[in-house]
């Protein structure tokens, strides 16, 4: 009996990653998938006065260009995606892969501080470091490119060069729905700190990943339907 | 009572010998935190090109099945208008600048960082650009090959044997493997992933495995370094309506 049960705890330290593991407050990895409008909390963001109409026209113009040729959208259109996204998180660090044309975002669990600015690229999804407090993953990210990908955020306004981004991730409902709340802050887009919240379902274990959406930035009828006049 | 005195130690021995052998075996949780991070691929044999670095790979032994499979290949982004030789340092156009061919970039990797994230179901492999390869280690088998779509990357599933991350793959679109080999959807493509006792190492093994196409498995390996403890991934950015994005990089001056 005894030997029986050494040997089955002996097999089952040697099968599987960590083995079979508990539903566990602090690790969100899985499949998970904004499914409903009602899904999305958004409400208008509060814009800076020197947010003019004329700011913001130019702003979408330069969205439109990214849509126009393929660019990868990048941060927050990777966290409104239409498909599912892929998160995995281990002990130093969160992944974000998404079936969208978006850069995988990286999110450093077992770093503290940003990389210098004169060291940092700016990128479409900014360098992210994150922290748990108690249950909340909570995910500080700058560096932003202000002229890469799409930069619209949602309820208003655009990321720029100076845009600081929280966002706090929570499992709610026995793990079954994920809570992002997102909280933008940029003196020079938003007049008071920009707040919403996403709920994203998680997906059944067995949801297999797509490829991402395919764009063709030469696709003349694609191109036709986007520049056309309403 | 001889012969007691004589069996215990021999038992003893067995089983110090049995624990012995099982220590030295890496466990899957030992593999997967040595595997874990950002890794670069080498240059190991010193060829300087990215042409070069697969041309000393053993030629694949294909059947008479497998050879009539190949058919010569273009790279279709490949183009060059003038299709004539440049003056160094005269900028060309070489590829149509295609950005959106989105995902991981296929099976093999290229001079990009790949990133590694084990976790209990899965291994994501990603690069520094959109998609990911998502390989199931939760013991799920292949679906029929009709219902595989992600064709270039096929549909993955793995397991750890001794540390090392061992993935099999099908359902890969029709098309060439380097050094001289051929895929079909059928055919079985093994990656070993194994990481030195130092961990700053990684060989990647691949072998490729159809009795149709191949005389006997078509093997070859890339060696990949570990990126610093304090590095990090970049984002690549590639922008089809920048009309630099189609030109070479402007050639330097060749030696005469």
């Amino acid at each position: 009996m005894k030997a029986g049960i050494f040997v089955a705890t002996f097999v089952a330290a040697l099968t599987g990653v960590a083995g079979a593991q508990a539903p566990n407050a602090r690790d969100i990895s899985g499949y998970w998938e904004l499914t409903y409008m009602d899904s999305q909390h958004v409400p208008r963001a509060q814009l800076s006065p020197r947010v003019t109409r004329a700011v913001l026209d130019a702003q979408t113009q330069k969205d439109f260009k990214a849509v126009r040729w393929c660019n990868i959208l990048g941060m927050p259109a990777i966290m409104a995606s239409p498909r599912p996204l892929d998160i995995r998180q281990t002990e130093k660090t969160v992944v974000i892969a998404a079936e969208v044309n978006a850069a995988t975002r990286y999110i450093y669990l077992n770093r503290a501080a940003h990389i210098s600015r004169d060291v940092f690229d700016p990128t479409t999804n900014g360098d992210s470091i994150a922290k748990w407090e108690g249950d909340t993953l909570v995910v500080d990210t700058i560096g932003f490119d202000p002229n890469k990908g799409v930069t619209a955020i949602p309820g208003g306004g655009f990321r720029t060069a100076n845009t600081h981004l929280v966002e706090r991730y929570r499992l709610l409902n026995n793990g079954s729905l994920l809570s992002v709340r997102f909280t933008w802050t940029d003196p020079g887009v938003f007049r008071t700190p920009h707040t919403y919240e996403f709920r994203y379902s998680r997906l059944p274990r067995d949801y297999e990943a797509r490829l991402p959406l395919n764009c063709d930035p030469f696709d003349e009828t694609r191109t036709a339907f986007l520049t056309a006049r309403p | 009572m001889h012969v007691k005195v004589f069996v215990a130690p021999a038992a003893l021995m067995l089983m110090v010998g049995a624990l012995t052998t099982v220590s030295a075996q890496r466990s899957a949780a030992d593999g997967a935190r040595a595997l874990e991070g950002g890794w670069v691929r080498l240059d190991t044999s010193g060829s300087g090109s990215f042409g070069g670095l697969t041309a000393n790979f053993t030629r694949a032994a294909l059947t008479p099945e497998g050879a009539a499979k190949i058919k010569p290949q273009r790279d279709p982004d490949d183009v060059d208008p003038d299709n004539r030789p440049h003056k160094a340092g005269e900028p060309y156009i070489v590829t149509q600048g295609r950005c959106g061919g989105f995902g991981p970039g296929g099976v093999e990797p290229n001079s990009a960082a790949l990133f590694i994230i084990p976790t209990r179901d899965e291994v994501l492999l990603t690069r520094e650009g959109p998609g990911a390869r998502h390989i199931f280690t939760d013991g799920r088998e292949h679906p029929p090959l009709s219902r595989i779509s992600s064709a270039g990357l096929g549909h993955s599933t793995a397991t750890w044997d001794n540390g090392d991350l061992v993935i099999d793959t099908v359902g890969l679109n029709e098309g060439g493997v380097t050094a001289g080999g051929w895929r079909t959807p059928e055919t079985h493509l093994t990656e070993r992933y194994h990481v030195a006792d130092d961990g700053m190492r990684m060989r990647i093994t691949f072998t490729w495995t159809d009795p149709k196409i191949y005389a006997r498995p078509h093997s070859y390996f890339f060696d990949f370094e570990r990126i610093p403890a304090d590095g990090y991934a970049f984002e690549n950015w590639c922008d089809s309506g920048d009309p630099l994005q189609r030109q070479s990089v402007v050639p330097p001056e060749q030696l005469p």
